[in-house]
């Protein structure tokens, strides 16, 4: 029995002289949780440079995996203990609904101020993610509630070396000179394509490029608001573009169930010729093969009316918390970060591409083309109307069972739009 | 010829089971010596070189791992929570167990199965009212308030266990302790904790691997990085985009030495906390 005493007693001293108080802030300090491992080191070296220069103390908080820090930001929402800046790694109707419950700030009068000062140091579409339009379908007041920290354009991205070994002399601009590259890449027994198509998000992706490039913007919305239905011959030929690509063995065995991550390994280990990537991999292939060289470029179009637009714009952002008492120490902050210097100097550490478009003028080649296609982005985020997510998974689920031989183009579009009729009897759409 | 046959037979049985037994060996090593393997490599070459024993061993992976995940902190951190979380457990949950088992009182039955009922709850299902909860006691980033909740989340199997245990454990050993003058805490102490010392082996080492694996909880609950436990550390090699992978290994390889150290240092009664059916009921009056 004193043994058991004795136990608990240790116990007891090891958890209190552990420590149970909640630290308390400085005055001078502003909280940030972020989710970006790759980022943490060079943000840290940002935050003691402020530190320096303005006194105020910057503490970072990483949470990782990505899906750990979401459920933290819910929890901290609900406790209503959210940090000075944080990041909503979420859909937008999510970002709609902290805005609306009162947690994200208004940064608009910010971004604005001096002649739009801030406003202008970022490429357009980096600002436009984080912009609520008026009229916007969440119900939100308009304006700019997020900083963008850095941005992504997701596009095709191609092995110089594999394709000179396949005798091809130009990259392909149209769908015609694709398909005639996976014949001359199978032909020397390359493996033409490589994505993670695994991961329904780049399934959405690809398709949208198609989709724009095929029937353009307008009537990519028309549909999302039920005026063309998805059995509409654009749209069966966007389907018929990944039955087409199945046919011809352009893709990687498996491709349905690689994730990007391992799609990347692959591209960056040579074993394949083409991918269809965002310009985070830039980082990945530099540590996994350095002598790697490839370039990129959109994918090829299949129209010549309408442009290919790639997806892009759509970074890191981080919001200001609307009930913070820091509030306007968290916009200096944000401000000084996305400076030229700063911006320039993360880049550099994490071969990210930066918001700031001065910032962009000394970063590498590849990434410079990377950003190239910033101007002629788009996202899911800035358009005016979005589909609903039950169509989008039976859209991307669909085009996987046309990759792997399971349906027609047309079976799919049939079954895409009984779901869309469904939906749409649902919800009124705007 | 008999002999013979007879001798051919079981050569050729035991020749199979060593067989099967091999493969289950080799099976159950062979990712253990991988990770080992990976760790030494560079990034390089990790994907590209099959062989067994890298060319070159990069031994700098360990430093890195050590250095840069912070891992000193994060270590004494992880031992912190381990050591505590599951003496708690013990602690609670054998007492518990032993009040559903050998005490009567209102209500009992229903109190244990609601115990049993939180099984079904998975636990991202209440990260929001456990992160509530700890606000509104000022637990949230602190050591204890993440304790506390390591606690809970492994009370439930482990009442589970010891109660179906308890309930074996024959009345006549209570009585003649009862009659030697103990009462009911020392009864517990010195009649029923040792007969259950195989179970309360298990109870150990499956919750010192849930506690030392956890991070979910630890990243909801805490803030503050030196409070974070060892997984946190290895988060830093897993990256949203990118994976350090030879770091990331050599990180896991260090991870694990402590748990199977206490797997070796517990593996007696393990096997015969197992072997005599913890689940069943271990007591066994011979």
């Amino acid at each position: 029995m004193k043994r058991l005493g004795a136990w608990l007693c240790c116990a007891l001293l090891v958890v209190i002289t552990c420590g149970c108080a909640q630290p308390k802030k400085a005055v001078n300090e502003i909280e940030l949780w972020h989710w970006m491992t790759d980022r943490q080191d060079a943000l840290e070296a940002l935050a003691r440079k402020y530190e320096q220069e303005t006194g105020i103390r910057v503490k970072l908080s990483l949470f990782a995996p990505s899906d750990s820090y979401i459920q933290k930001i819910i929890a901290a929402a609900q406790a209503n203990v959210l940090p000075d800046i944080y990041g909503i790694l979420d859909k937008k109707t999510i970002f709609a609904s902290f805005i609306k419950a009162g947690l994200v700030a208004d940064l608009t009068s910010a971004f604005e101020a001096d002649g739009n000062a801030w406003g202008k140091r970022f490429f357009v579409k980096a600002v436009d993610n984080n912009r609520f339009a008026v009229g916007n379908m969440d119900g939100v007041k308009p304006g700019i509630y997020g900083v963008p920290l850095d941005v992504s354009t997701v596009q095709m991205i191609y092995n110089r070396n594999l394709l000179k070994k396949a005798g091809i002399a130009t990259v392909p601009a149209t769908f015609e000179e694709f398909l005639a590259a996976v014949k001359a890449l199978k032909r020397v027994g390359i493996v033409p394509f490589v994505t993670g198509f695994g991961e329904t998000w780049i399934v959405d992706c690809f398709a949208s490029n198609y989709a724009f490039n095929i029937m353009g913007e307008a009537k990519v919305m028309a549909t999302f608001r039920g005026e063309v239905p998805y059995t509409d011959p654009d749209w069966m030929a966007v389907f018929t573009v990944f039955q087409t690509l199945a046919k011809k063995g352009a893709f990687i065995e498996g491709i349905v169930t690689k994730g990007n991550k391992y799609a990347e390994q692959d591209f960056a280990l040579e074993r394949a010729a083409f991918s269809f990537d965002g310009s985070w991999g830039v980082n990945i292939y530099k540590s996994m093969n350095p002598v790697l060289d490839y370039g990129v470029a959109p994918l090829p179009a299949l129209k010549a009316a309408n442009p290919m637009r790639v997806w892009g714009g759509a970074g890191s952002s981080l919001v200001v918390n609307a009930l913070s008492p820091n509030k306007d120490k968290a916009v200096a902050f944000l401000q000084w970060i996305t400076d030229t210097p700063q911006q320039a100097y993360l880049s550099e550490q994490t071969n990210n591409l930066p918001s700031n478009r001065e910032a962009s003028v000394g970063i590498s080649p590849i990434l410079g083309d990377f950003a190239k296609a910033m101007e002629q982005s788009t996202h899911p985020r800035v358009w005016i109307l979005n589909e609903d997510p039950i169509v989008v998974e039976a859209f991307d689920k669909g085009i996987q069972s046309i990759i792997i031989g399971e349906k027609t183009p047309a079976q799919v579009a049939v079954e895409v739009q009984k779901i869309k009729l469904r939906q749409m009897g649902k919800v009124k759409r705007p | 010829m008999f002999f013979n046959k007879h001798k051919i037979e079981n050569f050729f049985k035991s020749a199979l089971i060593h067989v099967f037994l091999m493969i289950v060996v080799v099976s159950c090593l062979f990712p253990i010596f991988w990770m080992v393997r990976s760790s030494l490599m560079s990034n390089a070459t990790i994907f590209v070189d099959p062989s067994l024993i890298p060319q070159e061993l990069h031994w700098s992976n360990y430093v890195v791992a050590w250095t840069k995940g912070n891992f000193a902190v994060y270590f004494l951190n992880s031992m912190i929570y381990t050591i505590s979380v599951v003496m708690g457990i013990v602690v609670v949950s054998s007492l518990a167990a032993f009040a559903f088992s050998r005490l009567k009182f209102p209500g009992r039955d229903f109190l244990f199965y609601i115990f049993v009922a939180a099984m079904m709850i998975p636990l991202p299902g209440s990260f929001v009212p456990i992160f509530v909860l700890m606000n509104k006691l000022h637990l949230v980033n602190t050591r204890l308030g993440y304790i506390l909740c390591m606690i809970n989340v492994g009370l439930c199997l482990s009442i589970l266990l010891l109660k179906t245990f308890f309930d074996k454990m024959p009345s006549d050993l209570e009585d003649s302790a009862r009659m030697d003058g103990c009462n009911r805490i020392q009864i517990w102490w010195h009649v029923a904790l040792p007969l259950a010392a195989p179970a309360l082996a298990v109870i150990v080492i499956y919750n010192s691997l849930n506690v030392w694996n956890e991070y979910i909880l630890a990243t909801l609950l805490l803030s503050d990085n030196n409070l974070m436990p060892l997984q946190r550390g290895l988060m830093v090699f897993n990256g949203a985009y990118q994976v350090d992978y030879p770091v990331l290994m050599a990180g896991l390889t260090m991870t694990a030495v402590p748990i199977i150290a206490i797997y070796f240092l517990m593996q007696k009664h393990i096997v015969k906390g197992l072997s005599s059916g913890t689940i069943g009921g271990l007591y066994d009056p011979a």
